[in-house]
């Protein structure tokens, strides 16, 4: 990263008498903070802070500007996003400003009881009163600074680069900074504020531009585009084209220099681990244990098995013992002996031995004989049924009603089996007939399948299309709202139908639907429409699933085709991921993201872009001044951190040329150093002695109040 | 506190000598800071920027006004010259292979490429 932040504590704070300024050029990107008369800041940092939970202890502590992401797992970093002051380039939130103020004070080594120095800050050109007289507010209450100016950064970069000799007195100065992008013209070397132009893209806009390309071009490695990993990404491989048009259609044509022009960023990646077959012995293994393990619920099912049989055959024993000691008693007694055994008479002691002796052959394993049932005579079980129900006593009628169920449920069974061995047979049947078929001529057959799955498939689709309205072919139509014309299935208009009818205002005046239980029935009907639809729809499905697992069988060539239903998109077959899987190609993004400086549409801000500002400026320059007018584009210097892309002049001269008028000279030429000149701009002007007069006392402004602050500019000669 | 992060200085004290109000006694415990501070819109507004002379400069005067030039239609996914323009999703395309890709884009990246151009529906 070419910007590296220097935070080291300064030591010599006490060498400088309280005559020598602090110099602050207080950028929307960086904050560099320094002494008068030197030509480096001392103190560089991000203009940022964030203020995180610590972790363990719960404290809210803050941290200013950007450092070590290692430290920050300390610290619970969710809810604090870093925070800005700026909101374009005016400082509007003070108490952020404040905390990067202490930090870079006590970087700078301040240690007294107060600050007292003057100072001299960087505002933005024509900043609000109300954002200068906070600034001063706070530098004077709280730092106690005893005198503060404010500055223009892009003036003090100009009046630098004037002195050594690259621009003129008269010229253009194109600022492109982080938030927003400044033109301002001057005259006899003092800048014409009414003529000076600005636009809100500055270097944020074009990095976030390209995260969000990024992002939505490779979702899945959404998180390793993190924002400075990006802004890493746009300064070192952005640049800008001569003529949009062409280099995009160098790319759409595919070209060998597009090719070339291509950068590739590839994450690190680990092949997955290829899996080998499993060898011989694991097969075996495998085997034997699924065996054993087969081995022991078969084992476990035969102990349960052979438990249960001794415990019904005990039972069978205990109950044929009573039956036979039963034989034995007399028959007054019976009551009596059978009350201690829990069986009120014979015929239950008698049909218990029956229950018992079944369930112990059907634990045996043997056939359970309910052919044996039905092929208890008829006669005799339905004995009572030919008989005429006048001749019955009422016992009788009731066992002759008993005899009527059991014999037509014992039918209905017979009934249901014969007609389930009539179907088998009949598909049987079929099978063997397509199985014939098939071996006598497979091609034809082949075809017919496949013509008839095609058949099928084209049905079920037409159905749910029907269904669903035509609609959803694509997850961003709108499913079929009524009442804007569009056409309704005959389920929608059905259930249209209803609803219109149960909502008629019967005249009464009183809506009463509801009102009886039967009402609710609605709803019923309604969704019942569609379950009809479903019910034909699943025999199609069935046919079409029999007949695609028969191709799928015996046509090697035969790819059954996903469900019909689900969306247009397919998903990706799963397949092992390659290298090409994690790599970020820049393409057309390297010079598509910087281009927004130019085209400010781009992204939908609805302003001039860089070129046509500097236009804009000189045409808005104030009459007494028009003189001067053509010599302004002989001096033009670009500054500012977003001025450093490859094909930056060249683009500016081609596109300032196109409105001037023609063979007017131009001359473009770079700061020499675009971020530092600012800094190293205001701390020569702080050195020298005309400085005090520029500054604002703070008796001043206590006296005279915001309307002078509002006049108050700095003069740069 | 960590040793290491002691060592690196990374938070700011709470307690800084050269200044004459601390901030803990600017915002004591359990205040809510700084909901107050206005937006630059509402600085702006506040400004009264119309009650000046129109011809001084201020923070309004000198924005930009909107391009010359007319608007250059460029591809939202691709980035190529974009003729053509989808009237389902409002989306700009170069060529029938980006079509095919826009429309079997789920919602969600629509919305957020028509974002990109500022254009995206915005319910609020």
């Amino acid at each position: 990263m070419p910007f590296i932040s220097q935070i080291q504590r300064q030591s010599d704070y006490h060498r400088f008498p309280p005559s020598v300024p602090i110099v602050i050029d207080n950028g929307a990107s960086y904050f560099r903070i320094g002494w008068a008369g030197e030509s480096e800041p001392r103190i560089i940092f991000r203009n940022i802070v964030q203020r995180p939970r610590h972790k363990t202890t719960g404290e809210t502590v803050t941290i200013v500007g950007d450092h070590d992401t290692a430290l920050l797992k300390y610290f619970d970093c969710t809810r604090s996003g870093p925070r800005s002051a700026f909101d374009a380039d005016v400082v509007f939130q003070f108490e952020i400003m404040e905390y990067i103020l202490d930090f870079a004070f006590d970087r700078l080594g301040a240690d007294g009881s107060e600050i007292n120095h003057p100072v001299l800050i960087t505002e933005c050109p024509c900043n609000p009163v109300q954002s200068r007289s906070k600034m001063a507010e706070l530098l004077f209450e709280t730092y106690g600074v005893p005198s503060v100016a404010f500055g223009i950064a892009a003036a003090f970069t100009y009046k630098y680069n004037q002195k050594r000799g690259i621009c003129d007195r008269d010229g253009l100065v194109i600022c492109s900074g982080f938030s927003t992008s400044h033109v301002i013209p001057f005259v006899n070397g003092e800048p014409v504020y009414e003529a000076c132009c600005r636009t809100n893209v500055g270097g944020y806009h074009v990095t976030d531009y390209l995260k969000q390309l990024l992002s939505l071009k490779y979702p899945q490695h959404m998180s390793r585009l993190t924002w400075e990993k990006v802004e890493d990404l746009k300064m070192e491989h952005c640049y800008i084209a001569q003529d949009y048009a062409l280099e995009v259609g160098l790319f759409q044509k595919g070209t060998k220099e597009a090719e070339e022009k291509n950068r590739c960023w590839q994450l690190s990646w680990t092949p997955a681990p290829v899996e080998l077959p499993p060898s011989e012995e694991e097969i075996a293994k495998k085997a034997a244990l699924r065996e054993r393990q087969g081995q022991r619920l078969r084992e476990m099912a035969e102990a349960k098995r052979s438990s249960k049989i001794n415990e019904l055959e005990n039972e069978l024993n205990g109950l044929e013992f009573l039956l036979q000691q039963l034989q034995h008693v007399v028959e007054e007694d019976i009551a009596s002996f059978l009350s201690t055994t829990g069986y009120v008479s014979k015929q239950e002691i008698e049909s218990a031995i029956v229950k018992t002796t079944q369930s112990l052959r059907k634990a045996k394993g043997e056939q359970i004989e309910n052919e044996e049932k039905a092929d208890t005579p008829d006669a005799e079980k339905y004995n009572l049924i030919n008989v005429d129900d006048s001749m019955l006593t009422p016992e009788q009628f009731k066992e002759k009603k008993r005899q009527l169920f059991l014999k037509t449920t014992s039918d209905g069974r017979h009934r249901a089996r014969q007609k389930r061995m009539d179907e088998e047979s009949q598909r049987e049947k079929q099978n063997k007939l397509e199985e014939a078929k098939r071996l006598e001529n497979p091609e034809a057959y082949l075809e017919q399948l496949r013509a008839k799955y095609t058949d099928l498939l084209d049905k079920i689709e037409q159905k749910k299309r029907l269904k669903t309205n035509g609609g959803n072919t694509n997850g961003n139509g709108v499913s079929g709202g009524v009442g804007r014309g569009e056409r309704l299935s005959a389920a929608q208009k059905e259930r249209m139908r209803l609803l219109t009818t149960a909502a008629f205002d019967r005249g009464k005046g009183e809506d009463t639907f509801g009102i009886r239980d039967e009402d609710w029935q609605l709803y019923k009907l309604m969704s019942k429409d569609n379950d009809d639809d479903d019910e034909k729809q699943d025999e199609d499905e069935t046919e079409l699933s029999r007949i695609s697992s028969r191709l799928r069988d015996i046509d090697p060539t035969f790819i059954p085709k996903t469900d019909v239903g689900s969306s247009v998109s397919e998903a990706p077959r799963p397949r092992p991921l390659t290298k090409e899987d994690f790599q970020i190609i820049l393409g057309v993004e390297r010079f598509r993201c910087p281009e927004i400086l130019f085209n400010p549409n781009i992204i939908g801000i609805d302003q001039a872009g860089l070129d046509e500002m500097a236009g804009i400026s000189i045409r808005r320059l104030p009459s007494k001044v028009k003189d001067t007018e053509e010599g302004m584009t002989n001096s033009i210097l670009i500054t500012g951190g977003s001025c450093l892309y490859p094909g930056m002049s060249e683009r500016l001269e081609s596109g300032i040329r196109m409105i001037r008028p023609c063979g007017t000279s131009i001359r473009i030429n770079k700061a020499s150093d675009p971020i530092l000149d600012a800094w190293r701009g205001a701390a020569a002007y702080a050195a020298a002695v005309q400085f005090s007069q520029q500054t604002i006392k703070k008796m001043d402004y206590y006296e005279k109040g915001e309307d002078w602050l509002r006049k108050y500019q700095f003069r740069y000669t | 506190m960590e040793q290491e992060v002691i060592d690196a200085e990374l938070v700011l004290p709470v307690h800084l000598s050269f200044k004459k109000i601390q901030m803990y006694e600017k915002f004591p415990k359990g205040q809510s800071r700084g909901r107050h501070w206005k937006h630059l819109k509402q600085i702006i507004q506040a400004e009264n920027y119309q009650n000046y002379p129109a011809d001084e400069p201020n923070y309004v005067n000198i924005e930009s006004p909107p391009s010359m030039h007319p608007n250059k239609k460029i591809c939202d996914i691709t980035g190529y010259e974009a003729p053509y323009h989808d009237p389902r999703t409002k989306l700009r395309y170069a060529n029938t292979e980006v079509f095919k890709q826009i429309r079997s884009l789920p919602n969600e990246y629509v919305q957020s490429y028509l974002a990109l151009r500022n254009a995206a529906v915005v319910l609020r």
